[in-house]
C-alpha cells in the first residue's frame, strides 16, 4: 500500500509540474496550448537519450530536457503572434502529434515504437525499496516548491500583470506601447521548459519511453486538472492536478464495486469518471476549487 | 509633438475606407474630426496608430516616417490611441490597468524581477504613486480596487482615458471620448483635456458631440466618405453649406 501511494504521489507531482505551466500558459496568459504533452514528450525523450546513450551524468538530462523543450516553444511563440485562439489550439495540438511522430519514425535516435528501455531510476544507489521511493518523492517536492515559488513570483509581478493584460485585451497592450510578442516568447518558454522537466522525471520514474506514452490524452488530463482547480490560480494547478490523480486512481477500485466491468473497459471507465466530474465541475463550479481568474 | 498625415488611403475590397486624407496635428494642437457613421474616421485612427496598414500615403511623427512601423513601437514614441468601445482589462483591477500602462518598467523583463528585486519594488511604488494620481484627477479613486470588467459604461471611458496618460504620451488621439458619457462628465472631461492640453499634450479627437467637441478644439476637420470636405476653425466649418449637407443633414 506504501508503494502505491508513493507512485501515486509521484506520478501526481510529476503532473502538477505539467498543471503549473498550462497555468502560466493558457491561465494567466491566454494562451490556448493544446499541445502541452509535446513539450513533455520532448523532456523525457532528451532524458531518456542522454543517460541510456550517453555517459554524461543524470543531471545534464534534466538540463537538456528543460533546454530543449524550451527551444521548441520559441517557435511556437512566434506562430502565436499571429494566430489568434483557436488557431493557436490547433496548432498547438498539432505540435506535440507531429513531435510525437518525430520520436516514432526516427529511429536510429528513439528505437521507433519499441521505444528506449533501461533508463536509469533516481536514487537507485538506496536500493528498490520504500527509501529510494521517498528520495525521488522529496526532490519531486523540492522541485515542485521552486515551481510554485517561481511562478508566483512571476504572477504577482509587474510582468504578472502584463501577461494577464494580453490575456485580457492584447490590442490594448499594444496600444500602450508593449510588445505582446516578448511576453508572450517568455511565457511559453518557461512552462515548455518545467514541462520538460516534468518529461526527465517522468522518463526515470517509469525507466522506458515509448511515442504511446505522449498521446494528446496527457495534455488534456492537464487541461481537465487546471479547470478542476481553478484557471488561472496558483494554487488551482496544485490543487486540480491532485484532484484528477483522486478521480483517476480513485476509478481503479471501482472494480471492486462493479466486477462486470472487464480491465479493458475499465480504463474508458476512468476516463469517463473524470469527464463526468469535469461536466459537473463546469455546470456546479466553474470558476473551479480554488477560484479562477474571473473572480477576485 | 508633430504629427503629419499625407494622402492616407485603404480600400476594403471596392470600398474606400480611408480616402487619401491629409491632415497635421501641431505640437500641443487640439484637433477635431467630425463625420456621419461610416465615415472613416476609426479606420483614420486605426491607419495612424499603426493597427492597419494603408494602401498608400504616409504618416509622420516629429518627422520621422512611421507609416510602418507597429502599433507599439508607435505608442512608445509616445502617440497612444484609445478605443472607441473601451477595452480595459476586465480582470484587472482599476488600479492594476493604470500601473500596467506605466512604461518602461523593470518589473516586466525577467532579468529585472530575478536580479535586480529592489530596483523593482522602488519603480512599482512610483507607478503606485503616479496611477493614484491619475485616478485622482480623473475621480476614480472610489472604484480603484473593483475588477474593470465591473465599471459602468462612463468609467470604462475615464480609465481608458487614463491608461493612455500613463504611458506618457505627448499626443493622445482619442476615439468619442464623450460616448456614453453623462453630460456632467463631459464637462469634466472636456476639463481634463483642456487641463493636460495645458501642460502640451496634443489631441486628435473624433467626437459625435458636437458642441462638446467645437468648444474645445481649435482646428475641426469634417469627413465624409473617407475624405475630408472641410477644415478650419470649427465654427466656420460648421457654417460650411457642404458640411450642413453631409453631417448636419445626415444627423437631423
Amino acid at each position: 500500500m506504501e508503494a502505491y501511494l508513493a507512485a501515486i504521489a509521484t506520478v501526481a507531482l510529476i503532473y502538477v509540474l505539467l498543471s503549473l505551466g498550462l497555468t502560466l500558459h493558457y491561465g494567466l496568459t491566454g494562451l490556448i496550448n493544446f499541445g502541452h504533452v509535446g513539450f513533455f514528450c520532448i523532456g523525457a525523450y532528451a532524458a531518456a537519450i542522454l543517460s541510456t546513450k550517453t555517459g554524461l551524468p543524470v543531471a545534464a538530462g534534466f538540463v537538456a530536457a528543460a533546454a530543449l523543450a524550451g527551444l521548441a516553444a520559441w517557435p511556437i511563440g512566434l506562430v502565436s503572434l499571429r494566430l489568434r485562439d483557436d488557431y493557436f489550439a490547433i496548432v498547438t495540438l498539432g505540435f506535440s502529434e507531429t513531435v510525437r511522430l518525430v520520436v516514432t519514425s526516427e529511429r536510429w535516435l528513439t528505437n521507433g515504437v519499441q521505444g528506449i528501455p533501461g533508463i536509469p531510476r533516481l536514487f537507485d544507489g538506496l536500493g528498490v525499496g520504500m527509501a529510494s521511493a521517498i528520495a525521488l518523492l522529496a526532490l519531486l517536492l523540492a522541485v515542485n516548491a521552486a515551481a510554485v515559488a517561481l511562478f508566483l513570483r512571476l504572477a504577482r509581478s509587474p510582468f504578472g500583470r502584463m501577461i494577464e493584460a494580453i490575456r485580457d485585451n492584447e490590442e490594448a497592450v499594444r496600444a500602450l506601447g508593449k510588445d505582446p510578442a516578448r511576453f508572450k516568447i517568455r511565457v511559453l518558454v518557461i512552462g515548455a521548459a518545467v514541462a520538460g522537466v516534468a518529461g526527465a522525471f517522468y522518463a526515470h520514474y517509469i525507466g522506458y519511453v515509448v511515442p504511446d506514452q505522449f498521446v494528446p490524452l496527457i495534455t488534456f488530463y492537464v487541461w481537465m486538472a487546471i479547470i478542476m482547480g481553478g484557471v488561472g490560480r496558483i494554487s488551482g494547478a496544485v490543487v486540480g492536478t491532485v484532484l484528477l490523480m483522486l478521480f483517476l486512481e480513485g476509478s481503479r477500485f471501482l472494480r471492486d464495486a462493479l466486477p462486470f466491468i472487464s480491465a479493458v473497459d475499465m480504463a474508458s471507465v476512468r476516463i469517463g469518471a473524470v469527464g463526468l466530474a469535469l461536466i459537473l465541475f463546469t455546470i456546479y463550479r466553474p470558476q473551479g476549487l480554488m477560484g479562477d481568474y474571473t473572480r477576485r | 509633438m508633430t504629427l503629419a498625415v499625407a494622402d492616407l488611403a485603404i480600400a476594403f475590397g471596392g470600398f474606400r475606407a480611408v480616402d487619401g486624407v491629409s491632415l497635421a496635428v501641431p505640437s500641443g494642437g487640439l484637433v477635431g474630426i467630425i463625420g456621419p457613421n461610416g465615415a472613416g474616421k476609426s479606420t483614420l485612427f486605426s491607419l495612424v496608430s499603426g493597427f492597419l496598414a494603408p494602401d498608400s500615403g504616409t504618416v509622420t511623427l516629429d518627422g520621422a516616417n512611421i507609416t510602418r512601423a507597429p502599433a507599439h513601437e508607435r505608442a512608445r514614441r509616445g502617440m497612444v490611441r484609445t478605443f472607441q468601445v473601451p477595452r480595459e482589462f476586465a480582470h484587472l483591477t482599476v488600479r492594476e490597468n493604470l500601473m500596467a500602462a506605466a512604461p518602461g518598467q523593470a518589473g516586466e523583463t525577467l532579468r529585472g524581477l530575478f536580479l535586480r528585486p529592489g530596483c523593482v519594488r522602488a519603480e512599482e511604488r512610483a507607478v503606485a504613486e503616479a496611477a493614484a494620481e491619475t485616478m485622482a484627477f480623473l475621480r476614480l479613486d472610489a472604484v480603484a480596487d473593483l475588477p474593470a470588467g465591473r465599471l459602468s459604461g462612463g468609467q470604462r471611458k475615464l480609465l481608458e482615458l487614463g491608461r493612455a496618460l500613463m504611458a506618457r504620451p505627448r499626443l493622445i488621439l482619442l476615439d468619442e471620448p464623450f460616448a456614453g458619457v453623462n453630460p456632467v462628465l463631459v464637462e469634466a472631461l472636456s476639463g481634463h483635456i483642456r487641463a493636460l492640453n495645458a501642460r502640451g499634450i496634443g489631441f486628435l479627437i473624433i467626437e459625435h458631440d458636437l458642441p462638446a467637441l467645437t468648444r474645445l478644439v481649435s482646428t475641426l476637420h469634417v469627413m465624409d466618405r473617407g475624405r475630408i470636405i472641410a477644415s478650419g476653425e470649427p465654427q466656420a466649418v460648421l457654417a460650411d453649406a457642404r458640411v450642413r449637407e453631409a453631417y448636419l443633414g445626415a444627423v437631423g
